[in-house]
Order: C-alpha cells, then sequence, then structure tokens
C-alpha cells in the first residue's frame, strides 16, 4: 500500500467519525450517573433516561410535537395528492404557478413563516397558537408531499386509469381502486418524511409559542439554556433512535430512497 | 392527459390557496413592511438605516463568510469522501452512504448539542489540550465562529457528499483511466476532468450547503450564544428583544434574496450545462 491509497479510506474514516462521533458521545453521555453533562461519561445509569419521562413540560411538548407530525402531514398528504394528482395527469391551467406556490415553503426560512404567520394571522385573527403551530406545520410538509407524490405518480404509467374509465369505472372509482393502491409506497414515504420534518423542525415553531403550548425541539433549547444536566442528551439519543428506526423500517418495507 | 380542466382546478386549488393564504399572502405583507415609510408612501430607508449599523454589517458578513467557508470546505472534504465511497464494494458503497445520510435523520437540536460536549469549557477537546499540556486555563471554543462553522460542517456535509456521490457515479467509468493513461497528473485529472463532469452535483451540494447555512437558526443559537450572531439569530433577536419589526423584516428580506439568487444560479448553471450537453 502506498501513501496514496491510504490517503482516500483514511479521510474517509475522519469524515465518518466527524459525523457519527458527535451523536455517539450523546448517547455515552446519556447513560452518566453524574449530575451535569460530560464526556467521558462518570460511572453508568439508567437515571437520565428515566427522568426525561417524568419532567412535565417534555411530556407536553412531546404530545404537542407528535400531534403536529401526525396531524400536519395527513393534511399535507389531503391537500398534496390532489393537487400532484391534478399536477401529473391534468392539463392544468397556470400548472407551474400552482407548483411554485405549493413549493415556496421550503425556499423561504422557516424563521420568516413562523413570524408572517404570527404578526399578520395569529395577532390580527385572534388564533390559537395550536393552531396556527398546526397551518404552519401543514404548509411546511406540503412542498414534500406534493414532490414525493408527484414522483410516484409520475412513474405509475397513466393508461392504467384511462383503462379503468373506459371499462365503465368513474373517475373517483379509477383513482381509488387503481391509482391509490399503485401509489401507497409513495405516500407512505411522504408520510414518513413529513414526519421527520416537522418534528424535527425548530425555525417555524419558535414565534409560535405560547404558555404551555411549545413543540418539543423549541422545549429541548429552552431547558438545556437553564439547566446542564445529561437529561437533553437522554431525550436527544431516545428521539434519535427513534428516527433511526422509522426510517430504517420504512427502507426494509417500503423502499423509501426510491422516492426522496 | 386528461382535459376536464374544471375538475383539475378544483383538485389543484385546494392546495395552492391554502399555501398562498397560509403563506405567500403574509410573507409577502411582512416583506413589505421593510419598504414602507412611517409617513406614508415607500422608501428604502430601513435598509440604509440597516446597513449603516457596524453590529449589523458585521452580522451580515459573518453570514456570507461562514456560508461561503462550510460550503467551500464541504466541497473539499466532499468530493474525498464521495469519491472514496463510489470507489467501494457495492456493500460496503451501501452501508458507507447509509451511515452519512444517518445524521440527517436525527434531530438538528440533538446533533448541535453534542458540540457543547465536546466544545465546551470542561468539553472532550479542553480535557485533551490540558492533558497534553498546550493550553493551561480552559480555552473558550464555544460561543465563537470556530464553533458555529464546525456544526453547520457537520450538520450539512451530508448533502454536499450525497450530491457528490451522485454527480460521481454518473461519470463515465473510463473518463479518469483514459486522462492518466494520456499522461494527466491527479491535479489536472481533477481539474480538467472530474471537476467539469461533476459540475451539476457540485452546483446542487453547495446550493444545498450555503442556503442551509443561511437559514440555520439552531446552530448559531446553541453555538455562538447571543453575542456571535449570525442573520438568523439577529432576526430572532430584533423581534423578541427589541420588538424592532421593520428591522426584522429586512432581515427576513436579505436571507430571501440570498436564498433565491443561491437558487437561481443553481438553474442557470444546471441548464447552461444541458444546453451544452444536447449540442450535436
Amino acid at each position: 500500500m502506498n501513501a496514496r491509497s491510504l490517503f482516500i479510506p483514511a479521510t474517509l474514516f475522519l469524515v465518518i467519525a466527524f459525523l457519527i462521533g458527535p451523536f455517539l458521545i450523546i448517547v455515552a453521555a446519556s447513560f452518566s450517573a453524574g449530575e451535569t453533562l460530560a464526556f467521558p461519561p462518570q460511572g453508568f445509569s439508567l437515571r437520565w433516561i428515566a427522568k426525561v419521562f417524568t419532567v412535565e413540560s417534555f411530556q407536553a411538548s412531546f404530545a404537542m410535537s407528535l400531534f403536529l407530525a401526525i396531524g400536519g402531514t395527513a393534511a399535507a398528504l389531503v391537500l398534496g395528492i390532489p393537487a400532484s394528482y391534478a399536477l401529473s395527469r391534468y392539463k392544468l391551467p397556470g400548472a407551474e404557478i400552482v407548483r411554485t406556490v405549493v413549493s415556496a415553503p421550503i425556499i423561504v426560512p422557516g424563521i420568516i413563516v413562523g413570524l408572517a404567520l404570527l404578526r399578520y394571522i395569529v395577532v390580527p385573527f385572534q388564533v390559537g397558537i395550536t393552531l396556527a403551530l398546526f397551518v404552519a406545520h401543514t404548509a411546511l410538509v406540503l412542498p414534500y408531499a406534493v414532490r414525493v407524490v408527484s414522483a410516484s405518480l409520475d412513474n405509475l404509467r397513466s393508461d392504467i386509469e384511462e383503462a379503468a374509465v373506459l371499462l365503465g369505472s368513474s373517475r373517483l372509482g379509477a383513482f381509488f381502486r387503481v391509482v391509490m393502491p399503485n401509489i401507497r409506497g409513495g405516500i407512505m414515504s411522504a408520510f414518513i418524511l413529513g414526519f421527520v420534518t416537522s418534528f424535527n423542525q425548530v425555525p417555524v415553531s419558535l414565534f409560535l409559542s405560547g404558555p404551555g403550548v411549545r413543540t418539543l425541539p423549541v422545549d429541548m433549547i429552552a431547558y438545556m439554556e437553564i439547566v446542564f444536566d445529561p437529561s437533553v442528551a437522554a431525550l436527544s439519543s431516545l428521539l434519535a433512535f427513534l428516527s433511526i428506526g422509522i426510517v430504517f423500517a420504512a427502507e426494509r418495507f417500503l423502499g423509501f430512497s426510491r422516492y426522496v | 392527459m386528461f382535459q376536464n380542466r374544471a375538475e383539475a382546478l378544483a383538485l389543484a386549488l385546494p392546495a395552492a390557496l391554502f399555501a398562498a393564504a397560509v403563506f405567500l399572502v403574509p410573507v409577502v405583507i411582512l416583506l413589505s413592511d421593510g419598504f414602507r415609510s412611517p409617513v406614508g408612501g415607500w422608501t428604502i430607508s430601513a435598509y440604509t438605516d440597516f446597513f449603516s449599523n457596524t453590529l449589523n454589517q458585521t452580522v451580515f458578513l459573518r453570514t456570507l463568510k461562514l456560508g461561503a467557508l462550510v460550503t467551500v470546505v464541504s466541497a473539499v472534504i466532499g468530493y474525498a469522501a464521495a469519491f472514496a465511497i463510489v470507489n467501494l464494494e457495492p456493500g460496503a458503497k451501501g452501508r458507507m452512504t447509509g451511515l452519512v445520510v444517518l445524521p440527517l435523520m436525527i434531530s438538528p437540536v440533538a446533533r448541535t448539542y453534542a458540540w457543547i460536549v465536546i466544545l465546551g469549557r470542561t468539553g472532550i477537546v479542553n480535557q485533551a489540550f490540558q492533558a497534553l499540556g498546550l493550553t493551561e486555563a480552559p480555552l473558550r471554543i464555544l460561543f465563537s465562529e470556530t464553533a458555529i462553522f464546525i456544526g453547520l460542517l457537520q450538520l450539512f456535509l451530508p448533502l454536499m457528499i450525497i450530491s457528490l456521490i451522485s454527480a460521481l457515479e454518473n461519470m463515465p467509468r473510463d473518463a479518469i483511466p483514459a486522462a492518466r493513461v494520456l499522461g494527466a497528473n491527479w491535479f489536472q485529472v481533477f481539474w480538467k476532468v472530474v471537476l467539469p463532469l461533476t459540475k451539476e452535483g457540485l452546483v446542487i451540494g453547495g446550493t444545498l450547503v450555503f442556503t442551509g447555512c443561511l437559514t440555520a437558526y439552531i446552530t448559531p443559537a446553541i453555538l455562538g450564544g447571543s453575542k456571535v450572531l449570525m442573520l438568523e439569530t439577529l432576526l430572532y433577536q430584533q423581534v423578541s428583544v427589541s420588538n424592532n419589526f421593520v428591522s426584522a423584516s429586512v432581515i427576513a428580506f436579505i436571507l430571501i434574496v440570498m436564498s433565491f439568487a443561491a437558487n437561481i444560479l443553481l438553474k442557470r448553471v444546471a441548464t447552461a450545462r444541458n444546453k451544452m450537453r444536447s449540442q450535436p
């Protein structure tokens, strides 16, 4: 082995260590028995993992984040699937405008979306924070929903539903009995991508928080500014394993990466 | 293709109207605030005010600098990593790509939080430096541009590597051996063969990384603290501390212009390449 053939694998090793290492340190720190966040961990215990489940604000914000991720993604799909269908199967007047409008939330920084909603929807119309968060997360996930569902619709030949219509099915019947079963994988992938995006989102939710109403990541940032114990590390590890597990399962059963 | 326009509109309009109402209209009003004169009419005085403030200048230039630096460094590291991954056996290639993608699944809060453990006063780096006798008092690495740079690089490097992997995979297999046989050294191979053939992937990755850095909030908030601000954290401070919505609107506009400029650049370069390719 000469120097150059060693150089490339060594670089790769360092890059992977740089990308994964911090995460492993967080996992190790969450099993610490000590009072403060430190590495190497002082002793071994599960006390911080256990503590995560007893912090009341974490329980409330976890429930909020879960509701937003599931509800917001579902709402984005209810809006996004018909729009994707129209974009991929119809001669839609102003198709480019529709495409740009529904995918715009991806380009504009989340903090601006949150601030705009707060200033011009929440305050003037007296909208509740929970509803505002729900609407914001729906808008945020919509571009992903349209992109992923459109991709799986484009991969599906359109003559099968034309055939179904010719054979006497209604347009709606053809959609639900012929198209839907064929794009189920794409819809599930869109759901998972939307869920992870919404759950991890911070900037949109920053300004949209009220007394007792907060998303989990925003709550974690607030907590770590006050308390320097390993419970945020423990919570981070738990969440990371949760999302890695979801994505792995999705890849295994749905071939997630084909759509994303 | 179905031809029924009414049906098409009925399907597409709910999503478009929703996005317009909750997103487009409020954002446009927010942006217009920065151009509104307190005595009526329109003005750009908010912008001249903003840029005449030295703190704002520093933050603006820091955001540009960190974005550019992270993009360039991630491109350099990204080429080495992507090149190594592309040349692996198929099985190992899949596993390595998986390891590169893995951090993207983890919450940015968790990923940024890890750097506090590493870079903090009693963190690993300071422990190591003191054990080696390199420094007596703990170094202040956290709450600095260096800390933000490291955090942003770790956050966005995977996007660059993935873009470059697919670009390198689409490159003709014999291009590099052919250039070598014809006498090119490794620098020439990269500059004259690899770079032009993977430019598209580099531009896509570069835009993702640069706009990511512009719009990242968590990393500068946690690793920069309240002193070392970037545009996003400055915007947050202007709203939550100073209640200065005009200044917030100015920053928002600057951020959007910068991300759009990066996006347009991406499309420009990509289409320029396609045109080149389709010429006989």
